[in-house]
């Protein structure tokens, strides 16, 4: 069979929460052998919501389950003298660490770039960091709505006349963990070719400065400074409500210029009228069409118009929830839900292959680690140690 | 040093962001992006915010848009319409490592460039697809819209105003999730050929990779069977959490409050030592269960606070807080200039755009940092270094292809485009106002 894509990569993983953990995920989905480092009391994520009916069991949080499949699991106390000597004997035989603590935690643990480079030259170094390693923003705390403000995403997001609105859940930690994914198989690439490792700086708050379009170049190229949206209500790109959800009936930058058939596809021959055939008219009675659309798309069948659209290549959108979503055909079709059974959790669907690579498939090969399961295998086994040294370890709370 | 991807060639025929906004990633790390487009069917974001909002003259080289997106590319022309057309792309390919499209895939059908046609040109060749709802499958030839996959997703459900409808971002979100998302796919392609010679197929769909990042909501509709709610900017454990006013217009702050010590910290940097003491916020829990009634009495507290000021006394103390930047604000942080995250890049000359700062990437490579960077392409402004030079088209041969119409340097049939003034697009509050000095300012604070 074929291997996958990042065969031989070896990962140590200090990371903890969401962005370290989404970052060593995707890499581990794709092959490569990553080693999770957890303080005994576990990954922080460990006591994330949602649990597996609602059990707030370490081993049962849902997140971290899905966060950390593939990954190996070792508990050690960096701060102790022995965790930080093993931990520099495992840097020894890796490719990659990353980790995601705060700016000035390794190099307080004796663990900065320059002291892990003596030991392996090759050593990539992978950061995640709030604001990146250096600045005068370096030490401040976030969380994903301070990500979402000071990264530029939330000002032009949500209503004209509300407060600023972040998404849900944490995706400024989803968008830096994947960069940092990207960014270490850079250096990789690079140390596959020259042996040389180096140090890479990750900061979510330029992960989500980096994805807002021409907002700044507003700005930079006129001057403006562009805002939430107003969002009148005659206007064919907005999200209306449907008998059951909510559909994006858009008819597409081609499509939307003829407004025949728009009209046609619709069936609705009040709006074949000047007052609507043009831009410019559908701004001016704006009111009356939105009213007309919003009494003709609440009849209707979200998914129904959804598919007879595409027919005549609009290009509708419909919101799904999470059961739809779930049930969805395309995502059927792509087989994206994988059965994943967990030891705590049992067979449960979780998300897959974020994406699809025909010669090196994503691939389970196991579900996310109990605290401290492969102790033995890679403290005692792998690094040497005997089962006298790894019950002494435990008795000192290293391990 | 050289960049990391150094000797890396990819061949792009990419429209709007996802496949765009990848690939200058790899661009900017020293791969060598060759971008398509066509003089006939000219890309909407060569003419969209135009530099100082002047459409006269060639107007297509003059959008921020493609600008933003296609740094440090190289731009051929080419009509794939005619046989010609893909012949040369056919020669593009063959001596390619990667090629990247997000068109549909009707589309790529009709023009022959399935992988398992490239790979016959060019057997380890990569090639990335990027779609709305994946490559194959009964949605595959839907077009779609960033708000369109955000809805599919899952995410635009779980977003809103408490009590609210779903909210979509304003830009193309998932354009950048999937775009990220393709950036470690073809790096993990690139691993995966470096140690085996071998090429593959990568198909993106801009709605799964979305999913991905939601495993908060799916995983307990999975577990639990259920789907939580609209909440606004509100936790699900933290409390505060939200987004207040400021001094000014439409000036606020985000606080997110986790610990009960930084509670105690917000009660003194607000000067409330009543709530210090309340017992209705005594702990998390509690100010959890409170949070409708906590915020309600943060807001016209904040109020009085300059942003700025507010986010630095909060942050002394430790407080998690963010002023809400908007895009000025954003430019000129003093933070992500001191790390060097724009980067100043020329315009050609014919253009009358000054030498202006760009977003830059969000990781920085201590040994192989990124090129420096160089402004996207004139239209066609690379056809003969790519077709003479790379290619070895002689003199004759050139001048044929742009008598045929196979090459060009501006659109064949240019549409005036037309663009509000700015006070109208004060006006319709689609700005929140604009700056007469801006150039001064830009300037001023990223020279050359």
């Amino acid at each position: 069979m074929t291997e996958p894509a990042l065969e031989g990569v070896k990962v140590l993983d200090l990371t903890h929460h969401i962005s370290g953990p989404y970052c060593t995920k995707l890499l581990a989905d794709f092959g490569a052998e990553v080693v999770k480092i957890e303080r005994p009391s576990g990954d922080p994520a460990r006591r994330m919501a949602p649990f597996h009916q609602d059990e707030a069991d370490p081993e049962k949080s849902l997140l971290f389950a899905y966060l950390n499949t593939n990954k190996q699991s070792v508990t050690l106390n960096l701060k102790s003298e022995k965790g930080i000597q093993v931990l520099k004997s495992m840097v020894e035989k890796s490719d990659v660490l990353v980790e995601n603590f705060a700016p000035k935690v390794m190099p307080s643990l004796g663990l900065d770039f320059e002291t892990l480079q003596q030991i392996n030259p090759g050593l990539v170094m992978t950061s995640i960091s709030n604001f990146g390693q250096t600045g005068p923003y370096r030490d401040y705390k976030a969380a994903d709505i301070v990500e979402y403000a000071l990264g530029g995403l939330m000002y032009i997001f949500g209503a004209y006349d509300r407060e600023p609105l972040k998404h849900a859940f944490n995706q400024a930690q989803f968008k830096a963990g994947t960069d940092a994914a990207s960014a270490t198989l850079m250096a990789m690439y690079h140390q596959r070719l020259t042996g040389q490792g180096q140090l890479v700086d990750v900061s979510i708050q330029e992960a989500v400065a980096t994805g807002l379009r021409d907002v700044i170049n507003n700005f930079t190229y006129t001057g403006a400074v562009r805002r939430r949206q107003p969002n009148h209500s005659g206007d064919l790109l907005r999200m209306r409500a449907s008998a059951d959800g909510h559909l994006i009936p858009n008819p597409g930058i081609g499509a939307g210029l003829d407004w025949n058939t728009v009209v046609d596809f619709l069936g609705l021959p009040e709006l074949d009228d000047e007052r609507f055939s043009t831009p410019s008219a559908r701004l001016v009675n704006a009111e009356e069409l939105g009213r007309i659309l919003d009494e003709y798309f609440i009849k209707q069948n979200k998914y129904t118009m959804f598919h007879a659209s595409h027919e005549k290549r609009f290009i509708f959108g419909v919101i799904q929830s999470p059961e739809e979503v779930m049930a969805d055909p395309q995502f059927e079709a792509r087989n994206f839900f994988v059965d994943i059974d967990h030891p705590a959790l049992g067979t449960r669907k979780y998300p897959g292959a974020p994406f699809e690579m025909s010669g090196t498939p994503w691939e389970v090969r196991s579900a996310a680690p109990t605290l401290g399961q492969d102790n033995q295998e890679i403290i005692g086994h792998r690094l040497g140690h005997t089962r006298e040294q790894l019950v002494q370890m435990r008795a000192l709370q290293i391990i | 040093m050289p960049a990391p991807l150094e000797g890396v060639r990819i061949i792009e025929m990419g429209q709007l962001i996802a496949i765009p906004f990848a690939m200058k990633l790899l661009a900017d790390m020293g791969a060598q992006v060759i971008r398509l487009e066509s003089t006939g069917r000219l890309e909407s974001y060569r003419s969209d915010s135009v530099y100082q909002n002047d459409v006269s003259g060639e107007f297509w080289n003059k959008g921020a848009n493609f600008y933003e997106q296609n740094r440090n590319k190289l731009g051929v022309t080419l009509d794939l319409s005619k046989p010609k057309g893909i012949q040369i792309l056919h020669e593009l390919i063959s001596v390619a490592d990667i090629f990247a499209e997000n068109f549909t895939p009707r589309v790529i059908k009709n023009f022959g460039l399935e992988y398992e046609d490239l790979r016959k040109i060019k057997p380890d060749i990569i090639m990335v697809s990027s779609t709305g709802y994946g490559f194959y499958g009964p949605w595959a030839n839907y077009g779609a819209t960033g708000p369109a996959t955000e809805g599919a997703a899952g995410l635009a459900y779980q977003t809103g105003y408490l009590g609210g409808q779903p909210v979509m971002a304003e830009i193309p979100y998932t354009d950048y999730t999937s775009g990220e998302h393709t950036v470690f796919a073809v790096m993990a392609a690139l691993m995966h050929r470096l140690r085996t010679g071998q090429g593959q197929f990568v198909d993106i769909s801009q709605t799964q990779a979305t999913s991905a990042t939601i495993p908060e909501v799916l995983m307990d509709f999975s577990a639990n069977g259920r789907t939580g709610q609209r909440r606004g900017n509100q936790d699900t454990s933290m409390s505060p959490h939200g987004c207040y006013p400021c001094q000014g217009e439409d000036r606020w702050i985000t606080i997110a409050v986790a610990k009960d010590d930084e509670w105690q910290a917000v009660c003194r940097v607000l000067g409330q030592e009543g709530w210090a003491g309340d017992s209705r916020f005594e702990d998390s829990l509690s100010r959890w269960k409170n949070r409708d009634e906590l915020d309600a009495l943060i807001g016209p507290v904040t109020r009085p606070w300059d942003a700025h000021e507010l986010m630095q006394a909060l942050q002394e103390e430790g407080v998690a807080s963010g002023a809400v930047l908007d895009s000025k604000d954003l430019l000129f942080n003093p933070h992500l200039n001191e790390r060097g995250f724009y980067e100043v890049v020329t315009h050609h000359e014919s253009t009358g755009i000054p030498p202006l700062p760009y977003a830059g990437r969000p990781w920085k490579l201590s040994r192989t940092p990124a090129v420096k960077g160089r402004a996207a392409p004139l239209m066609g402004e690379h056809n003969s270094l790519i077709l003479s030079e790379l290619l070895g088209k002689t003199g004759g041969e050139m001048a044929a292809l742009e008598e045929t119409g196979i090459i060009g340097y501006g659109p064949t049939n240019p549409r005036p485009v037309q663009r509000p003034s700015l006070d109208e697009q004060v006006r319709q509050g689609r700005m929140q106002r604009y700056e007469t000095d801006f150039q001064e300012q830009v300037r001023r604070a990223f020279p050359v």
